[in-house]
């Protein structure tokens, strides 16, 4: 399953990569929101480390629902999806292999958010760093794993990033948090170093991981 | 069916009479704590109601049987319904106790994040696909949406919180009277669900009864 997940993966970021214009768009509504909620400051004001973290977290949802909407429109195009289905592959190794796929791009479009942040919201990393690269890589897996397996629901619909947003945000709120009080803890917001939250992170990543390995079968192959 | 609801409307007038005759008047907030006795079983019962979405949408995805999928939906719009009037008798209280329309403490978030994602559920119904399929992803959602709900709980406990503590703490400060009236007002709402569940029940399987002879597939 693991090797299966793997060529999926990099199948994804190619194709992805090659395209370059659903990266490109990404990038660019992430900048594009941090920008805007940057002008909402002020010539001189520096953005509350709250603040700054909720528009990283929100600035990412957004990429995020768009990058997993068009991961799982990849194989829309000639039907290639049933090629996938028709695979000796289990079809969790498909939610595997498109989760990698929207982690590595996810974390690319952050590297990018993360840069907006310093120059536009004046807020760069100065404590519990630590915590807060856990907590990113640990926010970004609970995140992508949910998205992928609500993304693949959407697909053919004509309104699917509209429907994606509207199922998966609600979904993704208590992860959101998480990524926010972490994030803010190393933009320097006064407080306890927010260990908790990296606890409560990893319990979302495996009540979630569980729910997609039994339920994605259901979502991707129901129809086929 | 119809008793269930009958019964369950004759003890919210009983309900509604302890509310005003036996319940005493709350020292700090006056008359304005009274909406706490329909806050409260709103809440349970929209909780409930989504309880039973997971375990339905569980039972059809082992048994494909329709029965289970109009049982989900129709719990979900119940619960969906519910947990607006709980957000509105929300709203309204937390104005008049709190002086602010909004805040955000964790019941009050879950109650709204419960609506967003259970309001999704019900969008799902309109989407245009073959109905088996559609029937499995919204029995997806509904298992998916309330393995979210403890997570949206603790998260924004974690975040912040003033909300009353629940009437089953002994720090509660509820009179004997006021413990009295809430649990009848439990019940009385609970009668009033049931009728309605199963209500809408019988009317969404006439409705695929009646769809059914439109396609020519039904049995005279």
């Amino acid at each position: 399953m693991l090797r299966a997940a793997r060529l999926i993966a990099a199948k994804d970021i190619l194709l992805t990569a090659k395209r370059g214009s659903a990266l490109v768009q990404v990038i660019l509504l992430g900048f594009l929101l941090v920008v805007l909620f940057s002008l909402s400051l002020g010539s001189t004001a520096k953005a509350d480390p709250v603040a700054a973290a909720a528009v990283f977290w929100l600035a990412s949802a957004f990429c995020l629902t768009i990058l997993s909407t068009a991961l799982f429109s990849l194989e829309e195009t000639h039907k290639a999806r049933l090629g996938l289905l028709l695979a000796p592959i289990p079809a969790q190794a498909v939610w595997l292999g498109k989760s990698m796929a929207a982690l590595c791009l996810l974390l690319l479009v952050q590297a990018a958010l993360l840069l907006a942040s310093a120059i536009f919201l004046g807020r760069h990393w100065t404590g519990h760093i630590p915590i807060a690269l856990a907590g990113l890589v640990l926010v970004d897996l609970g995140v992508v794993g949910l998205a992928s397996l609500l993304a693949s629901l959407a697909r053919g619909q004509a309104v699917r990033e509209s429907l994606c947003s509207l199922v998966v945000f609600p979904l993704l709120l208590p992860q959101f948090l998480a990524g926010v009080r972490m994030l803010a803890a190393a933009y320097g917001a006064e407080g306890p170093p927010p260990t908790d939250w990296l606890g409560f992170a990893a319990a979302f990543d495996a009540i979630f991981t569980a729910a997609a390995l039994v339920l994605f079968p259901v979502i991707y192959g129901g129809d086929a | 069916m119809p008793v269930l609801a009958l019964a369950g409307g004759l003890a919210m007038a009983v309900a509604q009479w302890l509310v005003f005759s036996h319940a005493p008047i709350e020292a700090q907030m006056k008359l304005t704590q009274k909406i706490f006795y329909l806050h409260l079983p709103l809440a349970w019962w929209a909780l409930i109601s989504f309880t039973v979405v997971f375990a339905a949408s569980i039972a059809y995805l082992r048994t494909k049987n329709p029965r289970w999928e109009i049982l989900a939906d129709s719990a979900a719009e119940i619960g969906v319904v519910f947990a607006a009037l709980v957000l509105a008798t929300g709203v309204i209280w937390s104005k008049a106790a709190w002086w602010r329309w909004w805040v955000w403490e964790h019941r009050l978030t879950t109650t709204l994040i419960m609506w967003f994602i259970y309001s999704a559920y019900l969008v799902l119904r309109g989407l245009d696909m073959p109905k088996e399929r559609r029937a499995a992803i919204k029995a997806v959602l509904g298992i998916v949406a309330f393995l979210d709900v403890p997570l949206v709980f603790f998260a924004t406990r974690l975040w912040e919180s003033n909300h009353p503590v629940g009437i089953l703490s002994a720090k509660d400060g509820l009179e004997p009277e006021m413990r009295l009236t809430i649990f009848a007002c439990l019940a009385a709402l609970g009668l009033f669900w049931g009728g309605l569940l199963l209500c809408r029940c019988r009317v969404a399987r006439l409705e695929e009864r009646l769809a059914a002879f439109g396609e020519g597939k039904g049995d005279y």
